[in-house]
């Protein structure tokens, strides 16, 4: 038996029932989503024309209903996408360095090899294979679904189910397994790390997203309410003054108390004590980034979680360096 | 290295703990290459701690230790080469078999001596195929010693290998150490609370007690050297006392070292629990705690 298959057949031993729960887990998410995909396709074959403006008739109904229950299918299952990179990366990640020091298996394994780099290095290898290699499938089998469910749009160009398809679910793995492996090995004792790994996740992905909206708020366009954004995506709201200038509701009322009344075409007038609208003071106005530019949001927050999950790793290195085995 | 120097070196050794407590209070010890040298003390008396600082996992808050020559700290991989380990709890993967544990150390370790850890583990009628978490703990411990020998290391470091064992597992166990340790020349140092299981295992002794260390010397001159005085008997020349303790009926006992051995001092002679007492009582610990 090669080195190498020996060391995965070891590593796989060590986490057998964290990697066969996501093995098994991302194996059935994957199986609905295709059959979702097969089946949406399917039903829009019957009758395509069904799906368009001029749809109609008992025939057309019964398809119309089958496609909605597959579509709603699809919806949930997305969420299933959503959470398992963040479910995968932590379930294998903070065991990896925790366990061996919890249970005291550090200590021979740490004497045994000469270089605890050495020892770490093949360990976090192959777990990054599992979850690239799992997370890859979820990725391309909601990529396949998420156009069947929505045969009308270009979800290449579009903001929709962000971070639920494509390749961001395997960046997001690799970052929740860096968090996890890290917190690990910091701690040395799996309950208390994969908890407080939990909330360093949740966190660090808040602050990523914070981040990113902040960097794109330069590439996104007021545009009215109501108006529809079509596979843009929206970073928040400004109120347009008559003058053209674009201000927070923060920057409008800055002591915070304000009496206005909205209207439904957007604009915004102050109040009397009745409520009624009186004076105009601007318009709502959505900070659109328009849907073209997905593709570039999601090479550069990819390349920032990328960049962060080495980063992590190598605190991890660092960290089981220097500390005890127990 | 020349058979004169140490193979295992603490100079001026001291360790305080974060929460302030001092597991060792400066010592100097130097264990000579070959033989099996007992680490005797108890419980608290710095033993672990010792062992763990030679294995590169205790930082010396003052002073320091060498490997062969060479500093664990500064280049843990260079003193690891030289060294095999057996933790206090045999600490197995439980997930994995005795097999996988045998593959796993040829997997970190270059040079790992497969065919005769598993050779001695068959030796001892303990099943390669059996997962960790089925084996007696003299099992486990059985596959954590061939682990550390199957390193083929000329330093072994057991850290109270046998404090969970049953009496026979342990006899087995230092069975295995001695046949070891005297067919491949190697240095063990064997840390215990237990003297009795010690004494016909090891060529010399160390006497750990409050983090310091109270006596070092080989077994037969240990022995050669110290007399029990019981209460009414004569004081010898050239004889001082170390300690009184008390012994098994609760009559007190001193235990007495000489300047030489003299062949009719009137004295009976301590056998090796005895002067482990003695020198335990001198440091005042606790005279229980020492023994079995």
């Amino acid at each position: 038996m090669s080195r190498v298959s020996s060391w995965a057949r070891l590593s796989f031993a060590l986490q057998r029932w964290e990697l066969l729960l996501v093995i098994a887990g991302s194996a059935i998410l994957v199986a609905l989503m295709l059959w979702v995909a097969l089946q949406a396709r399917a039903v829009v074959a019957v009758d395509p024309t069904c799906f368009g403006a001029d749809g109609g008739g008992a025939a057309c109904q019964r398809l119309s209903e089958q496609f909605s229950g597959l579509a709603d299918l699809g919806s949930r299952l997305l969420y299933g996408s959503y959470a398992a990179p963040f479910g995968m990366g932590l379930v294998l990640g903070v065991p990896l360095v925790a366990r061996e020091v919890d249970h005291g298996t550090a200590s021979v394994a740490w004497t045994l090899a000469r270089s605890r780099i050495g020892w770490l290095a093949p360990r976090i290898a192959f777990v990054a294979l599992v979850v690239i290699g799992l997370l890859a499938a979820i990725a391309v089998a909601s990529d396949l679904m998420a156009p069947a469910i929505q045969p009308d749009r270009n979800l290449a160009a579009d903001f929709t189910w962000y971070g639920r398809r494509g390749g961001l679910i395997v960046m997001r793995g690799l970052l929740s397994l860096g968090i996890g492996l890290a917190i690990g090995a910091m701690f040395g004792r799996q309950l208390p790390a994969l908890l407080v790994a939990i909330f360093a996740t949740v966190a660090i992905f808040t602050a990523v997203s914070f981040g990113m909206d902040q960097w794109l708020e330069a590439d996104a366009t007021p545009t009215s309410y109501g108006v529809d954004i079509g596979g843009g995506k929206q970073l928040g709201e400004r109120i347009q003054l008559p003058d053209g200038r674009l201000v927070t509701w923060t920057e409008l009322y800055p002591d915070g108390a304000m009496s206005i009344a909205i209207q439904g075409d957007g604009m915004v007038y102050t109040a009397d004590a009745n409520g009624i609208a009186t004076d105009p003071v601007g318009s709502i106005q959505a900070l659109i980034v328009p849907g073209e530019l997905y593709p570039s949001f999601v090479l550069r927050e990819s390349a920032i979680l990328g960049g962060l999950a080495l980063l992590l790793g190598g605190l991890a290195f660092l960290v089981v360096q220097r500390r005890r085995p127990y | 290295m020349s058979q004169t120097e140490p193979v295992l070196e603490a100079r001026a050794l001291a360790k305080r703990y974060r929460r302030g407590v001092w597991a060792l209070g400066g010592i100097d010890l130097a264990i000579p290459q070959g033989g099996i040298t007992a680490l005797v003390g108890p419980n608290a008396a710095g033993k672990s701690t010792l062992i763990k600082t030679w294995v590169g996992f205790e930082r010396p808050t003052r002073g320091g230790v060498t490997v062969a020559g060479i500093d664990p700290w500064k280049d843990r991989s260079g003193a690891l080469a030289h060294l095999g380990y057996v933790p206090q709890s045999p600490s197995l993967y439980d997930a994995l078999s005795v097999d996988d544990h045998l593959a796993m150390a040829v997997q970190l370790r270059p040079g790992f001596d497969r065919a005769t850890a598993a050779g001695r583990l068959d030796q001892l009628g303990i099943p390669l195929s059996a997962p960790a978490r089925q084996l007696s703990g003299g099992q486990q411990a059985q596959v954590a010693l061939a682990l550390a020998l199957g390193t083929r290391a000329e330093i072994l470091l057991l850290d109270e290998p046998l404090a969970s064992l049953d009496p026979l597992a342990r006899r087995e166990f230092l069975h295995v150490l001695t046949d070891a340790v005297r067919t491949d020349g190697a240095t063990a140092l064997l840390s215990s609370h237990i003297v009795t299981d010690v004494e016909q295992a090891c060529d010399r002794l160390v006497v750990l007690g409050v983090g310091r260390v109270l006596l070092h010397s080989t077994v037969a001159d240990a022995l050669a050297s110290h007399r029990i005085s019981a209460a009414g008997d004569e004081p010898i020349a050239g004889g001082a006392p170390v300690a009184t303790f008390a012994g098994p009926t609760s009559e007190p006992l001193t235990l007495v070292r000489l300047s030489q051995p003299l062949p009719e001092d009137g004295l009976r002679a301590a056998n090796l629990e005895e002067v482990v007492m003695g020198y335990l009582a001198s440091a005042r610990v606790v005279p229980g705690q020492a023994a079995a």
